[in-house]
């Protein structure tokens, strides 16, 4: 760490990498908006930006596991409970009974109602809003390394799954002439956004976590030609509104994830009025 | 015929449920039911009432809520205290769902426990006499009043007052127990004026604006108070502006809470050179008479090995 505190203070002598604590958040940054970028093209793609956040509100009932177990980190419960939770979805689903939306709307309701009741059994939910807005600053070398651990997993089953994710996502037939099955494919999807998802929660929050997901993903669909360029939009974009939200937060004095979802916000409104501008152009 | 004997079975479920509940056996009622709204007013309760016959003491909010901030009202808490006597809250807007409390049980007797104890504002330390029968809004008074020991006193006596007038049989054990207990606080006060007075170091950094009380009581100097409200964060540039505040003051130990995360306060230790420390305001604590005592005796030793 100490090194790259070392490059940090070489390469960005500004005021707000004064701090160890800036230099933390900024590294997780790097890290962590990558990840949304790419995992959001395919959520934005197959149209599962509810789902994603039907497994964020899930991550309140794994707190509240973990809470009335008695465990002090509560990774392992969140974890176990969102993995039980998108096979569950991802299962009801399949099984072709109600709409996707309806099913997902249950589910996120059912997920949030019982953390709620959980974690207020004991009268102080206030003690966990944390969770709902989260704490980039307060990230730990140790959870540094982690979250890199995370991204290398994600790139490799990236790298292993990605034709299969793009043909599923694509054409259900032309999959299912491939050989290829669409289930098990979905599933390993929706197991690497539950991972995902719970793994940053703490740090980016309950309630914005989706918004990191799927605004950068919308936003490189807007500008994007083909899914090359679909995918090196989305993550630029992710980990520029990440490090420009970040820079911003110190110097305005706000917080920190709602501001990167704010710039994240604000270049999705220069993209879509670029992809309606180019758009009439080629048109007319 | 399936829809009928499902509707059937639904209006025997209906019809068994409330009767399976009117048989449970209800046990002997108290004479005097005395209510707490929080930690240290249950403390307090306890010590007042101590070996008073016929009287129960109960805590709303349960030992391990800590601060009401932000508290809601659940329907267990309204129905103890449908069964209460009397009420005994913290006042100075730390109960934000007394109005509600009041609104529905216009009978039940309510001790407000901070009638004329001088208030601190939030944030900018200015006085204000709390009065009975002030009720304009007192969301920017800085309710943590029992944290000094003088106030502290203040409101046990409100309470002792309180209670003999609602349970005239007793009065005379309650101002006997509330002078015992004033006598001890007042020891203890004497004491932690000598450990702390001569301390060379007063300047401190704590957490949630628990502390002016006490800070006041014993001629601290808080710097700066991060998280004003126990559950935000603070903001880079707060952390920021802090850590310099605390390097150019001086400031030798950071003072966190045990009821809240510690991890602001680790950041700002960490990056200043100061050492995190734990002071606790009561908030939550054992089922014990003496937990206030025990507390701010453990803070005496606290603020000794920190500030000398």
């Amino acid at each position: 760490m100490e090194i790259l505190y070392a490059v940090i203070d070489v390469l960005l002598p500004f005021e707000w990498t004064e701090f160890n604590f800036m230099k933390n958040a900024f590294i997780a940054v790097l890290l962590i908006t990558p990840l949304f970028g790419l995992v959001g093209t395919m959520i934005v793609n197959n149209r599962m930006s509810f789902f994603s956040d039907a497994l964020g509100h899930s991550a309140l009932t794994g707190i509240a596991i973990g809470v009335l177990m008695g465990v002090d980190n509560y990774m392992l419960s969140m974890l176990g409970f969102a993995l039980l939770f998108a096979v569950a979805i991802s299962a009801v689903i399949g099984s072709g009974v109600s709409s996707t939306d309806t099913i997902i709307g249950v589910f996120s309701s059912t997920g949030l109602a019982l953390g709620v009741v959980l974690l207020s059994a004991s009268g102080g939910f206030a003690k966990y809003s944390g969770y709902l807005i989260g704490d980039i600053l307060t990230v730990q070398p140790e959870e540094i390394a982690l979250l890199a651990v995370l991204l290398l997993a994600v790139l490799l089953v990236w790298g292993l799954f990605f034709n299969r994710f793009l043909v599923a996502s694509v054409n259900a037939d032309l999959a299912a002439s491939k050989n290829i099955r669409e289930g098990a494919v979905q599933k390993v999807f929706v197991i690497l956004v539950a991972v995902l998802v719970t793994v940053s929660i703490k740090w980016v929050g309950v309630l914005i976590i989706n918004s990191l997901l799927v605004l950068p993903a919308a936003s490189a669909r807007n500008v994007a030609r083909g899914m090359r360029s679909y995918h090196a939009w989305s993550v630029c974009i992710s980990m520029f509104s990440g490090v420009t939200g970040l820079i911003l937060s110190y110097y305005l004095g706000t917080a920190a994830g709602g501001t990167i979802v704010l710039v994240a916000a604000v270049i999705f409104a220069v993209t879509f009025l670029l992809g309606f501008l180019s758009g009439r152009r080629r048109a007319s | 015929m399936r829809f009928r004997r499902a509707a059937a079975l639904l209006l025997s479920l209906c019809l068994a449920l409330p009767s399976g509940c009117a048989v449970t056996p209800r046990g002997e009622e108290p004479a005097f039911r005395v209510v707490t709204s929080f930690y240290p007013m249950y403390v307090m309760a306890l010590n007042v009432t101590d070996g008073v016959p016929g009287v129960e003491v109960d805590n709303m909010a349960g030992q391990q809520t800590g601060c009401l901030h932000d508290y809601q009202l659940q329907t267990k808490d309204m129905k103890n205290l449908e069964t209460a006597d009397v009420f005994v809250v913290n006042g100075a807007g730390m109960e934000s769902f007394l109005d509600k409390v009041v609104e529905q049980l216009p009978a039940l007797t309510v001790v407000d426990t901070s009638v004329g104890i001088t208030l601190l504002e939030s944030g900018t330390g200015e006085e204000h006499v709390h009065e009975e029968g002030d009720d304009h809004d007192h969301g920017d008074l800085n309710p943590h009043i029992w944290v000094s020991i003088s106030d502290c006193i203040l409101q046990v006596e409100n309470l002792c007052e309180g209670l003999a007038e609602a349970d005239p049989a007793n009065a005379a054990l309650y101002e006997e127990n509330t002078r015992a207990y004033v006598e001890k606080l007042e020891a203890l006060r004497g004491e932690m004026h000598e450990a702390i007075d001569p301390l060379p170091n007063r300047n401190i950094v704590t957490f949630h604006e628990a502390f002016p009380y006490f800070a006041e009581e014993f001629d601290l100097h808080i710097v700066k108070v991060v998280n004003r409200e126990p559950d935000s964060q603070p903001s880079a540039r707060e952390l920021a502006e802090t850590i310099r505040l605390v390097e150019e003051a001086g400031v030798a130990a950071v003072f966190a809470e045990p009821q809240y995360p510690e991890s602001a306060a680790d950041i700002i230790a960490a990056e200043s050179g100061a050492v995190v420390y734990t002071l606790d305001p009561v908030t939550t604590g054992p089922d014990d008479k003496n937990a206030y005592l025990d507390a701010m005796e453990q803070n005496m030793e606290t603020l000794v090995q920190a500030l000398s």
